[in-house]
């Protein structure tokens, strides 16, 4: 596999390196043994059925949920018990998630601002321009005064995308960013998504939307149980899955 | 009768509403100071920490107010600390509103939803931009009508350190009670100047629960 991911990207170290991760939630174990290296620019599909995992992956590598056993290397920078590494990180890795959370008492603007002018210390003045630079890119900037609750779900989102831009992220972390909204917002949103791809963002992406995979993924993961079952180049994977669980899945979603 | 009831007992009474304002604002600050380090010590990442201040609420929730008065009035001399009977009353005060107000508050911090405390932790913001520019503004306004209602608590509350013989609105009321032989008129007047501090307070702490309704 790993021959593939650097085909994939061309540098030689992954920019994310997860190795023997283990993660439980009291008795349950929720994620075994997890190994993947992520290259520069990859973008990575990751399904799987709900308790599958793949979210509570995907919030380990910025360290929103603490894990057991591994370890997690991001750019370089180990994620252990430091807290200065875990925000170094932080700053680094956007997020962007199933219910959005925005800051429900701040504008559209400030939502976009606040982490540059506390975690970079970015002049306001200068926030503001960067803050205004990718409302432009996710095509809302009319609405930055708004607070978010006027906004409908797919512009919540796509501030959200915004919101996460505006620190210059190198890698994106989505999780279940189109599993809230209304079937009619879902492009809007997915269009901003492969629109990043395009411009060579390093992506991890838990999402059901299997044509969202199809069109920009370069390896597409399977979890189930808290285990990476299957991973292969999407042309593969849906067409010629080697695992039982692969098949049982893709025939659930995508046949309806 | 020693006086008749005139335009000093009135000024009298006045002069001990003041002075029950008063106490009542220096307690409220010093608690709320207090207080939001109850709050933040409760729903602290450390467990001894939310023992050790789950603990000084128990304490504070547990016991009468008029104990924990003169637990100080009383108590701090021994330690070598001699007070004015004000300073005391401001000190217990303190103590007392800082454990329930860090108790409202806990309550407010922990209605914030945790996916707005995950969104600002991956944007990279540290514990204290973390509170201080997304979880506290909105607690905040989810416990402004029980902090309000607490303040109404608090200034009726003062009334007890008429006990140990600090001069507030209660005691003057009971002095001016006892000089002119007319209770009635002397402790309505002083229910009367309560009324007219907590009465609007109500209202206040009434209309912001409707304005800050959560909506959806």
């Amino acid at each position: 596999m790993a021959t593939m991911a650097q085909s994939a990207a061309g540098s030689l170290d992954p920019i994310i390196r997860i190795d023997g991760l283990q993660k439980y939630y009291g008795a349950f174990h929720a994620l075994k043994n997890i190994n993947l290296d992520v290259h520069k620019g990859e973008r990575i599909v990751v399904c799987g059925p709900s308790g599958s995992g793949k979210s509570t992956m995907i919030r380990c590598i910025n360290r929103i949920e603490q894990f057991e056993a591994g370890s997690i290397l991001v750019d370089g920078i180990s994620l252990g018990e430091s807290m200065k590494n875990v925000n170094a990180v932080r700053a680094e890795v956007g997020m962007v998630f199933q219910q959005f959370n925005l800051f429900p008492h701040l504008t559209v603007l400030q939502n976009c601002m606040l982490a540059p002018m506390r975690v970079r210390g970015t002049s306001k003045k200068d926030a503001e321009v960067v803050a205004m630079k990718y409302l432009e890119r996710v095509r809302i900037p009319d609405q930055a005064a708004k607070y978010p609750a006027q906004l409908s779900g797919g512009q919540q989102q796509r501030v959200a995308i915004a919101r996460a831009l505006c620190m210059t992220p190198k890698i994106m972390l989505f999780d279940e960013p189109t599993s809230a909204l209304d079937p009619e917002m879902v492009k809007e949103v997915l269009d901003t998504m492969i629109g990043l791809a395009q411009e060579g963002m390093t992506m991890l992406c838990v999402t059901h939307e299997m044509g969202f995979a199809r069109q920009v993924a370069d390896r597409v993961i399977f979890m189930d149980a808290g285990e990476i079952i299957e991973m292969a180049k999407p042309e593969e994977f849906f067409s010629q899955p080697k695992n039982e669980r692969t098949r049982n899945f893709l025939g659930q979603i995508l046949n309806h | 009768m020693i006086r008749d009831f005139g335009l000093l007992e009135v000024l009298t009474i006045l002069q001990g509403m003041w002075t029950t304002l008063a106490l009542s604002a220096v307690a409220f600050v010093g608690g709320g100071i207090f207080g939001t380090l109850v709050a933040l010590s409760r729903t602290s990442a450390w467990t001894w920490l939310r023992i050790t201040s789950a603990a000084y609420i128990d304490f504070f929730q547990g016991t009468p107010l008029l104990m924990q008065l003169f637990l100080v009035y009383f108590g701090l001399p021994v330690f070598g600390f001699h007070v004015s009977a004000w300073t005391a009353v401001a000190i217990g005060l303190t103590f007392h509103a800082s454990a329930f107000l860090g108790e409202i508050w806990r309550g407010g911090i922990q209605a914030v939803p945790r996916g707005q405390s995950e969104a600002a932790s991956a944007l990279g913001l540290g514990y204290i931009d973390r509170m201080r520019d997304v979880v506290l503004p909105q607690a905040i306004k989810l416990s402004f009508a029980p902090t309000v209602g607490f303040l109404v608590q608090l200034v009726k509350g003062t009334s007890l350190a008429a006990i140990i013989g600090f001069v507030e609105l209660s005691r003057s009321a009971q002095i001016v009670a006892s000089t002119t032989y007319k209770p009635l008129i002397a402790y309505g007047l002083a229910g009367a100047c309560y009324f007219a501090i907590c009465f609007p307070l109500s209202r206040v702490s009434a209309y912001y629960e409707r304005r800050f309704a959560p909506k959806t």
